[in-house]
């Protein structure tokens, strides 16, 4: 009897039911879409940060000082100071292997051009290998420069050639030299083909730069890179990250060893490569964590104040919703309803709508979260798949606590009165 | 008369008026509080990536190998902030290493990023030693470092992860000195105003014909790139949040008046013009509009300015996150609702006969 009151109850007068539902939708769509958007703006925004390059700098351990200004050394070269080339990959090994977008190994040289010394960086440009999964990864200078502009185009080093000169040029050093791509220049007293100029408005605009196998061949070091730079995705560093990992108990160098600060993942690639030495480029690391900081905050702050409106508003239809109903509350305590039954069968109708609206909502509201994310990132968002159920329960939750406070003062109220049409 | 009436309407049904003006009053506070921190946020996110330092770099050109020094003035007329720097080779006890002439008043806000260990600056006979080079010759702060025909006190350890770190820097006269060259420098570092970049690196190339003045093209287009995305990801937010309150509220609205359609049905009984009738509904909704929008107004100026305080504490400048001007948009929307909505709702009663309303359908 129960089930029979409540469904026809549901049944009568179809329209209010309906805006309510709609209301409650609406609330439960505002919600989820805020959600949505803020659980996964920050990883979108990581990697849009990374194109500002290079965040780790992984160089051999030197057992002198490095002297160098704008990429050429002015010391006599010591060649025993490398990282071998064909242990670079382990950096894709470590623990946080999936949070390295890029990385870059580079030998340095430098040589006569045009009457002045210039610095030639035997580089990857783009390779493709199969990881420690077997999953396919790029490694290489483009993984972590996505923002380098070419006049002509980029040497294609899919495949191994030690016998392929070409060269790419920093456009300052093109213009010095009078060069455009296509032209041919001696290098090395060899010719290269120019394949393309580069444009960044860094230190790359005076250098050169060839294939790394081509440079080792040229300067007798084989197998040998000077440096590694490295992309990753990190966790911005807070008080906990900035304590000395020496000093920490196990159970914090635990927490700290699996959590992606630039610290935590610099300290691992050192693991994987003892004869060198990874430090973060504060420059860029310090910074990208600020921003991201800053947006997580923003996000999470509007989300709220959303959130918060959202349950006004699904609150306040709960709350017309039983005030326009007095009449039947009413009717139904004169006809000898127990309270206890009366609160039952409202509150089940209207954890039903919550319930119907919440699930409309949720679903809008993914859309929603989805239009923002291809509108935005061009991709789409990641949202978890709890948030849908979550939302649902919490719609359903506000509704019947909207409902909860009107309803029990209707009760309180003798039947004879408010049948009488008095407040 | 009239007014005897929407006032008496206002008393007697305060509690559900209350609801009305509590969804109306949040549908406002969330479009002020949003409409304030995106008008905003462009300015804050670009004093955000001022961290990243330098974003237009001038460097000799063609086969010289300095810059004017006046190549400083020039960019600070262009509103930017800007460092020269000298880069040469000195020695200590015969050991080669790279000294940078750093003019640490203008480098200041430059080398945000520059992680110190001591103080910032170096003042005539002092200087910073890179963490590289402290580490190598096993350097402390107040030590005395033997750098060739430039002796300095070591007065901070700098760690950046960059070429500083095997860098000693002193004092930029000291570093011209050392080099040899007189108003001169071997580039200067400048920062423009994100919107005001591509203007600033136009003018110091005409300035400069024998300078390349290039830009720094990753910091510039992250910073441009990022900005675009949090405007975006805003304003779309925003609109869509919007629009689901409009329609929150509009309905509510309809609701006040569909409830009310048996006072409809007796007013147009006892003989009221439908204007009439129309125009107290019309006042109270009206009424009721602009005390939402009021309330909703005041507190999301608060809300907004309660969010920029939490997320830009350093902009400590009166009206944070805080746009006044959001009042007259926010208002006419809040109002128009309203009215739409009472209008919408009055004109469906009115519609039928008052015989048909009392008798109950």
């Amino acid at each position: 009897m129960f089930v029979r009151f409540v469904s026809q109850s549901i049944r009568r007068s179809p329209r209010r039911k309906a805006m309510t539902v709609a209301a409650v939708a609406m609330g439960t769509a505002v919600a989820t879409a805020m959600l949505g958007v803020m659980l996964d703006i920050g990883d979108r925004m990581n990697r849009e940060l990374s194109s500002l390059g290079a965040n780790l700098m992984v160089t051999a351990k030197a057992r002198s000082l490095p002297v160098e200004i704008g990429g050429v050394n002015y010391r006599p070269v010591s060649t025993q100071d490398f990282i071998p080339e064909d242990q670079v990959l382990k950096i894709k090994s470590t623990f946080w292997h999936l949070n390295i977008t890029g990385l870059s190994p580079v030998l340095r040289a430098s040589t006569p051009l045009g009457g002045r010394n210039v610095p030639v960086e035997g580089v990857w440009f783009r390779r493709s290998f199969r990881g420690a999964d077997n999953a396919p990864l790029e490694a290489g200078l483009r993984t972590v420069n996505s923002t380098w502009k070419i006049d002509g185009r980029w040497i294609d080093d899919r495949a191994r050639n030690d016998a392929d000169f070409e060269i790419m040029l920093g456009s300052a050093l093109a213009r010095r030299l009078g060069v455009k791509p296509g032209d041919s220049l001696q290098v090395y007293g060899r010719p290269f083909t120019v394949a393309g100029i580069v444009s960044t408005g860094g230190e790359e605009e005076d250098e050169a730069f060839m294939r790394l196998e081509v440079l080792q061949q040229l300067v007798n070091r084989p197998n040998q890179v000077d440096a590694v730079q490295v992309g990753a995705l990190t966790k911005p560093e807070d008080e906990f990250a900035r304590q000395d990992p020496s000093k920490m108990t196990p159970k914090e160098y635990d927490r700290w060893y699996c959590t992606p600060y630039i610290s935590s993942i610099a300290h691992q690639i050192e693991e994987v490569l003892p004869m060198a030495v990874a430090r973060p480029i504060w420059r860029v690391a310090d910074n990208e964590g600020k921003v991201l900081d800053r947006i997580r905050g923003l996000m999470l702050l509007i989300t709220l104040a959303a959130l918060a409106s959202a349950g006004l508003t699904v609150w306040s239809v709960m709350a017309t919703t039983v005030l326009e109903r007095r009449g039947e509350i009413a009717i139904m305590q004169a006809t000898g309803a127990g309270n206890g039954l009366v609160a039952a069968l409202l509150s089940t109708e209207v954890a039903i709508e919550g319930a119907a609206g919440g699930l409309i909502g949720s679903w809008i509201g993914l859309l929603m979260a989805e239009w923002v994310g291809r509108a935005v990132f061009q991709t789409s968002l990641e949202t978890p798949a709890m948030l849908g159920p979550v939302v649902v329960g919490a719609a359903v939750l506000a509704s019947v606590a909207g409902a909860a406070q009107p309803l029990r003062r209707a009760l309180m109220l003798e039947p004879a009165v408010t049948l009488r049409g008095g407040e | 008369m009239f007014w005897d009436f929407v006032i008496r309407a206002v008393q007697f049904r305060k509690r559900r008026l209350a609801l009305a003006f509590a969804a109306l009053a949040v549908s406002a506070t969330l479009a002020t509080a949003l409409f304030s921190v995106y008008s905003d946020i462009e300015r804050k996110m670009r004093v955000e990536f001022r961290g990243f330092g330098a974003n237009l770099i001038v460097a000799p050109g063609g086969s010289a190998q300095t810059v004017p020094l006046s190549a400083v003035a020039l960019a600070e007329q262009q509103s930017a902030v800007a460092a020269p720097f000298i880069y040469t080779v000195g020695r200590i006890d015969s050991e080669p290493v790279v000294v940078a002439g750093t003019d640490f008043r203008r480098a200041g806000p430059l080398t945000n990023y520059w992680r110190v260990d001591g103080a910032r600056t170096a003042a005539q006979g002092e200087c910073l030693a890179g963490a590289t080079v402290a580490a190598h010759l096993r350097l402390r702060i107040g030590q005395k470092l033997e750098l060739e025909n430039a002796p300095c006190t070591v007065r901070g350890i700098v760690t950046t992860g960059g070429a500083e770190d095997a860098q000693v820097m002193v004092p930029f006269d000291a570093a011209a000195q050392l080099a040899g060259l007189h108003d001169a420098a071997s580039l200067v570092e400048v920062r423009a105003d994100g919107q005001r970049l591509a203007a600033t690196q136009a003018a110091l190339a005409k300035a400069l014909p024998g300078a390349d003045v290039r830009l720094l093209h990753a910091v510039a287009e992250t910073e441009a790139n990022v900005v675009l995305k949090v405007r975006s990801t805003l304003f779309l937010l925003t609109a869509l949040i919007l629009a689901i309150t409009t329609l929150c509220v509009t309905s509510n609205f309809s609701a006040l008046v569909l409830e009310r359609s048996q006072e409809i049905g007796i007013l147009k009984a006892i003989g009221a013009a439908e204007k009439k009738i129309a125009a107290l509904f019309l006042s109270e909704s009206l009424i009721l509009g602009l005390a939402s929008a009021a309330a909703g107004y005041a507190l999301g100026l608060v809300v907004a300015w309660w969010i920029g305080r939490q997320i830009f504490p350093e902009s400590a400048a009166a009206g944070v996150g805080v746009n006044y001007g959001v009042f007259v948009p926010v208002a006419a929307v809040t109002l128009a609702m309203a009215v739409v909505a009472t209008l919408a709702a009055a004109a469906r009663i009115w519609r039928i006969s008052p015989a048909v309303i009392l008798r109950g359908e």
